[in-house]
């Protein structure tokens, strides 16, 4: 007489998948937040032709309120430069740009230190605007 | 005799709920990475301490105020500005030759100056910043 064996089924419990996917969401979004100026009040000036900007490494904004930030936080103008040039290292020159996001209404007191900092830093100017309604 | 009720256990049925979330993960994070980045690239030459006399000389000179845009001296108004830095730059084929200086008064706003470095570069001149050095003092 055979005697059937039991066969015990090995499951991997698939209820906590839930719960880590979701701490795997609010850890990518928080990465994502670090880097983000979208919170940043700024409105852009306006352009005929506009290109799509590829392999930035860094932003600048200078916002309504004429404060200049690096990646989303504050920073003095004065370093700058020198916070560029760490962000930049010996990054290839192709793919060394420095998006510029100036609000339209700030004047050349504000926005002409920060690209002589991009530039002195080795970067690549990319002006952020929209496009121009006609 | 009483009969036995089925008990059914209702469970929502977690086999697929990785999936969503994997789903939802991809969402956000396309969500968060698709900005319009979209604009304008502009290359500044590196600046010399001493422009050279001769080449200043040569080099059209833009200078740009509120109101008014003045190209080599002359005041311009601004419809008039295009044509006549085109005239200028037609006959010069020597990237050196087509540098323009551009020197902005500190009340000019951001969307006066892209419009401006805009037509520069549209007429085919590089643009060059004429940035004012500041003065140290020393009272005694």
């Amino acid at each position: 007489m055979k005697i059937p064996k039991r066969r015990f089924e090995a499951s991997v419990p698939s209820m906590a998948m839930g719960d880590i996917a979701f701490l795997l969401l609010i850890f990518f979004v928080i990465l994502a937040k670090a880097q983000d100026d979208s919170h940043l009040r700024w409105e852009p000036a306006a352009d005929e032709q506009l290109e799509q900007a590829k392999n930035y490494k860094a932003s600048v904004v200078i916002d309504v309120k004429n404060k200049t930030y690096l990646n989303g936080r504050p920073i003095a103008q004065a370093q700058l430069e020198g916070a560029l040039g760490e962000l930049l290292g010996d990054t290839e020159p192709t793919k060394r740009t420095v998006l510029l996001k100036v609000h339209k209404d700030a004047t050349v007191l504000q926005f002409e230190p920060v690209i002589e900092a991009v530039s002195k830093s080795g970067g690549e100017i990319h002006h952020v605007l929209e496009q121009e309604r006609k | 005799m009483k009969l036995r009720r089925n008990k059914l256990l209702a469970e929502p049925p977690a086999g697929a709920s990785s999936d969503i979330a994997f789903i939802l993960i991809v969402f956000f994070l396309v969500c968060a990475s698709v900005q319009p980045e979209q604009g304008r690239p502009q290359e500044i030459p590196k600046t010399e301490e001493e422009p050279d006399k001769q080449e200043k000389n040569k080099n059209p000179e833009v200078e740009l105020t509120r109101t008014v845009v003045i190209l080599n001296g002359d005041p311009l108004k601004d419809k008039s500005f295009e044509p006549r830095l085109n005239s200028l730059l037609a006959d010069k084929q020597n990237p050196g030759d087509r540098v323009v200086m551009l020197k902005s008064r500190k009340d000019v706003s951001y969307e006066r100056w892209i419009l401006f470095t805009g037509l520069i570069e549209k007429a085919g001149g590089i643009v060059t910043l004429q940035l004012e050095e500041e003065q140290v003092q020393v009272v005694n």
